[in-house]
Order: structure tokens, then sequence, then C-alpha cells
């Protein structure tokens, strides 16, 4: 089935009074279908990267999209969707951290905000320098994301990467994950483990900067982390853990994009997702508090 | 399949300018409970690192195997590096270790770890959180994975520091077993007084290989002595006189 004819069953239903009346919207059916995509993908790839202590680089990852944002408008590629420039240039950016990481001695926390002060430094020396040819004010939809600007391009973009992601994600899960408690055992167990670790860095980018678009650079790292620390604070198991990452996830994207139009608020897309993620943390807390204070 | 024979050749192992191992060379032989013991900073931990091809160096490792290929190999880590608050029960660390269907999907049922676990005393334990467990019951678990799948080779990283009395009895259990199974097993040990009882070779390293026998014939009060003063290292000469 092609995005069109999804889109118009989505704006049929809608139409029907089956679903919420903004999805009569074929733009708001897009930022939807962003959202059902890339939610559970983020939810799931979050457990591994709050487990693997990643928190820190996925937000710098997502700072580095708006440098490369930059780069792309500059080489000429659209302002709508520079891919080339954003994967290119984040992808850049997170193996040299990770290289680095590997032969400074330096801890990962230091050596990220080096890197994202200077990225950000860099995005904002090109944007100035850029500030005739565009109209900046299109920049905020990078920094905070837009449901206006998802087209049939950026659906299939999240969606290959969705899916790339969860394949290698899904049968690699233990082995990533085990990296991270004891890299000696795990070479022992035949974990490939610093090859693992590139590949893992990968994974995170390419899911961060096919999310841009719709949660923007500024917040798309925390779409990884709230949800899986939501999960983390409330399971009791792996299962637990993994599961209520991705339904939070899901819900705080879904929520995010079809809340502040159905209730009219100017609220762009990104701040509302996480604005949701962050309630849902919120509730996931307060649900710890209560369940110790039953426990006496 | 019995265990393999190592064969350590030469070995140095030098971290920027500290040599580590000095032309270490020694045999383990096949399904023999082999120690290893030595001061702190004594390269006991390296050795075994280079064994497990996670250390540059030079010299010859080679493992013997009986079979036509190599067999299992296990280990079991000092310790895991792992935040304590993270929600993973015992059979998920099992299942992260051991299975390839992703962990959060549940145990996979051709692999039995509620018997591992009852190996090392742990049955009935399967569901608590890995992070709660106090130090001596996660070194238990630490056993309980090297024994899925069964070990044809076993190397032991100081495996009796967290222990209780009833995590020793167990431990020694379980090298009994494991020994009468024709596994190999290199144990590297702070405890001397175990080792006597239960290794059937002991070397003493520190930097280079100071002697390497039968244990109650090595662990000398005078070759201790000269183990843990060869480089002067006072407080492992301080435990060993007290």
């Amino acid at each position: 089935m092609s995005f069109e004819a999804l889109r118009a069953l989505v704006q049929g239903w809608a139409g029907a009074g089956l679903l919420p009346a903004g999805l009569t919207h074929g733009f708001l059916v897009n930022a939807l279908l962003s959202g059902l995509v890339i939610g559970p993908v983020l939810g799931g790839l979050g457990t591994l990267v709050v487990t693997k202590r990643l928190a820190f680089f996925s937000e710098a990852v997502g700072h580095a999209a708006l440098t490369g944002v930059a780069i792309g408008i500059l080489v000429g590629e659209p302002y709508t969707g520079p891919y080339a420039s954003l994967f290119g240039y984040c992808l850049l950016f997170a193996l040299l951290v990770n290289y680095t990481r590997n032969r400074s001695n330096l801890t990962a926390d230091t050596l990220i905000g080096v890197f994202l002060s200077v990225s950000l430094a860099l995005g904002a020396s090109l944007l100035l320098i850029l500030a005739s040819r565009v109209n900046i004010h299109i920049l905020e939809n990078v920094l905070f994301g837009s449901v206006l600007t998802v087209d049939d391009r950026d659906l299939t973009v999240l969606l290959v990467v969705a899916l790339g992601v969860t394949a290698l994600m899904l049968p690699l899960f233990n082995r990533l994950l085990l990296a991270s408690f004891n890299p000696a055992l795990a070479r022992v167990r035949g974990v490939p483990v610093k090859g693992l670790d590139y590949l893992f860095i990968v994974l995170v980018t390419v899911v961060t900067v096919a999310s841009v678009k719709i949660i923007g650079a500024i917040l798309v790292g925390a779409l990884l982390v709230i949800p899986a620390a939501a999960a983390r604070v409330v399971a009791s198991s792996l299962r637990g853990f993994f599961l209520l990452s991705v339904a939070f996830a899901s819900v705080a994207a879904v929520a995010g994009i079809l809340l502040p139009v159905q209730l009219a608020l100017p609220v762009p897309s990104g701040g509302a997702i996480i604005l949701a993620a962050g309630l849902l943390f919120l509730g996931a807390l307060l649900a710890r508090l209560f369940m110790k204070g039953e426990e006496g | 399949m019995t265990g393999p024979a190592i064969l350590f050749d030469a070995v140095d192992l030098t971290l920027g300018r500290t040599v580590i191992l000095d032309g270490v060379s020694l045999r383990v032989a096949a399904g023999t409970v082999h120690a290893l013991v030595g001061p702190n900073g004594g390269g006991k931990s390296s050795l075994i690192r280079a064994l497990l091809g996670q250390a540059p160096h030079r010299g010859t490792i080679r493992l013997d195997w009986p079979g036509d290929g190599p067999g299992t190999v296990a280990y079991v880590p000092q310790s895991v590096e792992f935040d304590r608050g993270l929600p993973l029960t015992v059979e998920d660390f099992l299942a992260v270790l051991c299975q390839r269907r992703p962990a959060f999907l549940g145990p996979d049922r051709r692999i039995n770890y509620g018997a591992a676990l009852d190996r090392v005393g742990m049955a009935g334990k399967a569901r608590r959180r890995f992070g709660a467990l106090s130090g001596g019951e996660r070194q238990r678990v630490l056993l309980a994975q090297a024994l899925i799948p069964a070990p044809d080779l076993i190397v032991l990283d100081e495996p009796m520091t967290a222990l209780d009395e009833a995590g020793i009895a167990i431990f020694k259990t379980l090298l009994a077993e494991l020994s009468a199974a024709g596994t190999t097993i290199l144990w590297v040990e702070h405890d001397l007084a175990q080792v006597r009882r239960l290794a059937t070779r002991v070397t003493g390293l520190n930097r280079r290989v100071l002697f390497d026998g039968h244990p109650m014939e090595m662990l000398s009060p005078e070759r201790v002595f000269d183990l843990f003063s060869a480089v002067p290292r006072r407080a492992g000469a301080e435990r060993i006189a007290s």
C-alpha cells in the first residue's frame, strides 16, 4: 500500500468520525505515521542507550544535526530535507567521538562535551553565513520539529531506517547489552565488542537523524532517553523495561503530534512529544513512590 | 570432550613502559586444576587476558584441543560492571549471556537455566533482581553462566573473593565436578590455603614465573615470601606474613 493510499484511508476514517477530526489533514496523517514508525524504535533502542549510559551521546548527536542541516544548505541541498549532509555529518561526528573515546584518557562526558560545543559553534557560524540565503525561521522547524513539513520522502527515510535498525537491533540485543556488562566476558562469548560498539553508535545516529524532521534537533535525543528512563523506574524485569519503553515512546510520539492540533495549542511537535514523554516519566516516578509506599 | 592443554611460551606483555609479563613460559595440562598465584599487579589477570585474546602480547599461547576442533571456553570474571538499579532479573542476566533470542522476550526454554542455578545454590532465585543480590550471590550467578554450555576450558579470575562459607562449599563441589568431567581449569586465586587444598598444580607469577609445580611442594612459606617480595610489594608481603 502506498503512502497516498494509506493517507486517503486514514483521512476517510477521520472524515467518518472514527478517528480524531484533525486527521482529515494529510500533513497530520504523515506526522502521525512517522510517529508510529519511529516511536517504538526510539523506545526500544532507548533501553540500550540508558543501559550503556549513552544518554548524553544521543543528545549530542541530535544537536549535531543542526550543523548537518547548515552544511546541507551551504552545499545546495534542499533545506526541507538535506539528508546527505545530515547523515554524513552526524555519522562523522558520532564515529569521531567514539574513535577518540577509545584512544584518549578523557571520560566520555568530557569528550562529548568538547565535540558538542565545537560542533554547535560550527553550526551557529554557518547559519549566520546562511542567514542571507534562506529564511532563518525555517530553521525553527529543524530545531524543534514540525508536523507541517513531513512529506513522502521523509516517511520513506523513516521507514527504511526504522526497519533497518529493528532488523539489526533485535537479533543483536543481547550482545549489545553484554558488551556493556563485561567486555572480556562478552569476547569469550564470541561478541565482537568493538565492532558492535561502532554499530550501536551508527544505529543511534541514523535513528536520531531520521527523527529530526518530526522531533527537532534540540529534542530528538530526549525521546531516546526519557521513555527508557521512565520504564526503568517502574519495570522489574528486562521484558517490562523494553516493552514499557516502547509503549511510552509510542504514546508520547502520538500524543505529541495529535494533541496540539486537537487542542489548538501553538506548540511545535517536538516540544509536545517531549512534554508528553516528560509527563509519562513523572507518572512513572509517582507510581514508583506509590509502590514503595505500599511496600512500607 | 576433555579440556585442552595450554602452552604459554615466552609470553611478553608491555603496557606503555611497564613490563607486565616477562618471558612467561608454562604448560597447563589437560583436565587439571591449575592455579595462578602472585601479588596484585603481578600479571595474573593480564596472562588470562592474553589467553583470551584480549591483550596484545609477544610469544606464543597455544590451546591443544583433544578433538577435531576447539571446544567450549568459559570465563568467570571477578565482577561485572552494570547499573545496580537496572530492571534485570537473574534469569534475564543469564539469558543475555547464553541465548541469541532477545532476553526481553524471556528465557529460551531449550536452555536449562534452572539446573545451572541449582548447581550454584541459587535455585528459586531466578526472578530476583540481579542488582539486588549480595556480592556472593552475584558471584554464584557468574559461576552459573560459565556452566552454560558445559565448558571444556574454564578460566576463573578470583572467583572466591566475594563468596561466603556456603558459597565456598558450593565452589569446591563445582570444581570437583568439573575436574571429574575432564574440564581444564585455569584458576587465578589469592587464597593460598584453598589453592593447596583444591589445585592439582600451581604457578607463582610475578611478572615472571617464579615457581611451577604441585601446590603442597611449591607453596612453602619461603617460596611464597619470595613470590610476594620479588618486586617490592609491601601490602602483598604483609598479607602473607600475617
